[in-house]
């Protein structure tokens, strides 16, 4: 579910990139400050996006420099705003727990072993971050149940499917009560939220074909070997196409005091590349986004992203 | 009122000309063909009119100052707007549903909408307009596919069509390069195995 949502690294500028690092490194400061050193693994792009299109409504965050422990020398460079920060940290930290359960719930006793365990280990911090957001908490919950019966019932519609989903996503607005920038902020999130459970069903379908498990793509198109038609792809393009589209014509609505061209990126290019890599099957949903660091630039030789 | 400078986004010393072309920059971004049915459409509007607003002012003050601008070519996209703007009339228990939707009251347009007593083109169209605003795309779709089957040649239902299929996006680029997403690892690998485990299975 995670890693859908990225920029187009080749199409920013070095100083977009750097703003976006520390965004990332940010949050994971955040997460690992509140909720303990373990969950900093849960940092990841998606929700780097979140913290960012909230935080471009407010002036240019102030950056300051953090000890990074992927890092066994030197820091990073993140952005300081504790209040945005904790509520993206609490929403990753609702969402991942909650897709933990949801696996434990689908697998086996043994599959479902690694998630079982590692919902654990977040047990504590998910309490924690439903505290602070017992809205986002219940709604989460209340929306996976109700995925979860449509997909029992097998549903073929998916606008239903991926609106339970998307309407987590659009809960995620968390900031902000004033209707002119709340209804942008929730249609952006809802369409992107919509995106990302379609890209997602495509990226498995051949996999949930193979063991039979629910995919909506797989009752609305009935695909052939776990690969969809020609037709049938194209017509789902068009859909994700029209949803990048309300995504962006929310975007251009919302007063934008910063990250204004990187938000364009993330939902102009980045979204439509990440589709086609799903179409192409060559998503890597874990692959990273290469950062420079401060001793790459200072030698001059290195530039930010792979040249190929 | 906001400063008219700041709603076109130009400085005070700008031009004439970087004035009138930031305004079609702006007019063009938030024109009503592009939010169509749009859920946002109404904040878009209000947008374009602070836009309008904000050019005028402008104009007038400075063809106050200089003589000869008469600053009269305003009007042209406002009075496109104008024709956009709600929806024309229709008989009775369609225009009520027009009017309901107009106000983002889509559960009281759907529920008179199921009492209508013909499923005609129209009927199809609203259903489809109801389901776009929601971000239901693909009920949407369908629906403005049978109403446009019903009665090709009408041309709100070709334009309502259009924007479902996906259509052109200035900034649209289709070569994805992979390389960009190529495992440059540069955090532990730690993270790497945790993310097996979290991994991309499906579920949420």
């Amino acid at each position: 579910m995670f890693g859908y949502v990225r920029p187009r690294c080749d199409k920013l500028t070095q100083a977009e990139l750097d703003a976006y690092q520390a965004a990332y490194c940010g949050l994971c400061r955040t997460l690992g400050k509140q909720y303990g050193f373990p969950t900093r693994f849960l940092v990841n792009y998606d929700m780097t996006f979140l913290w960012m299109l909230q935080a471009s409504l407010r002036k240019t965050e102030q950056t300051t420099r953090c000890r990074c422990p992927a890092r066994v020398c030197g820091s990073m460079q993140c952005f300081r705003d504790s209040e945005g920060y904790e509520n993206a940290a609490a929403c990753t930290v609702i969402l991942c727990w909650e897709k933990l359960r949801d696996d434990v719930r689908d697998e086996s006793f043994f599959r479902g072993l690694p998630s079982r365990l590692l919902s654990h280990v977040f047990r504590r911090a998910y309490r924690k971050a439903a505290r602070r957001l017992p809205d986002f908490a219940a709604l989460t919950a209340n929306q996976l149940e109700a995925l979860r019966k449509l997909e029992t019932e097998n549903c073929a519609s998916i606008d239903a499917v991926s609106d339970a989903f998307a309407r987590i996503v659009s809960g995620c607005a968390t900031e902000s009560s004033d209707p002119a920038v709340r209804r942008p902020m929730e249609e952006l999130l809802y369409q992107t939220g919509r995106f990302l459970y379609l890209a997602d069903a495509l990226d498995d379908l051949k996999k949930d074909c193979q063991r039979k498990r629910y995919n909506p793509l797989r009752f609305r198109f009935s695909p052939e070997d776990g690969k969809l038609a020609q037709e049938d792809l194209d017509y789902l393009t068009q859909l994700t196409d029209s949803s990048v589209n309300l995504a962006g014509s929310a975007l251009a609505l919302l007063p934008l005091r910063s990250f204004g061209s990187l938000m364009e990126n993330v939902i102009y290019l980045g979204l439509p590349s990440v589709f086609e890599a799903v179409k192409a099957g060559k998503f890597q949903s874990r692959a990273r986004i290469r950062f420079s660091s401060g001793r790459e630039r200072k030698a001059g030789g290195r530039h930010a992203r792979r040249e190929k | 009122m906001r400063d008219p400078y700041e709603v076109l986004g130009v400085s005070r010393s700008a031009s004439d000309s970087e004035i009138k072309s930031a305004y079609r920059e702006l007019a063009k971004k938030y024109h009503p063909d592009n939010y169509v049915n749009n859920p946002l459409a109404d904040l878009a509007s209000e947008k374009m009119k602070e836009i309008n607003e904000a050019y005028d002012t402008i104009t007038k003050a400075r063809s106050g100052q200089s003589s000869g601008n008469s600053g009269s070519s305003q009007g042209g996209y406002q009075n496109s707007y104008q024709s956009y703007h709600g929806y024309s009339g229709g008989s009775g228990v369609y225009a009520q549903i027009r009017s309901y939707i107009n106000a983002n009251q889509l559960d009281a347009a759907e529920s008179l909408l199921n009492t209508a007593p013909d499923r005609d083109a129209e009927w199809y169209y609203l259903k489809g307009v109801i389901a776009y605003r929601r971000g239901w795309l693909d009920e949407a779709r369908q629906n403005y596919q049978t109403a446009c089957a019903m009665m090709p040649g009408n041309y709100e239902y070709q334009t309502a069509l259009r924007t479902v299929q996906g259509g052109y996006s200035p900034y649209r680029q289709s070569n994805y390069q992979s390389s960009d997403m190529d495992a440059a690892c540069d955090i532990c690998n730690a993270l790497l195995c945790l993310n097996c485990l979290l991994g991309s299975r499906r579920g949420c």
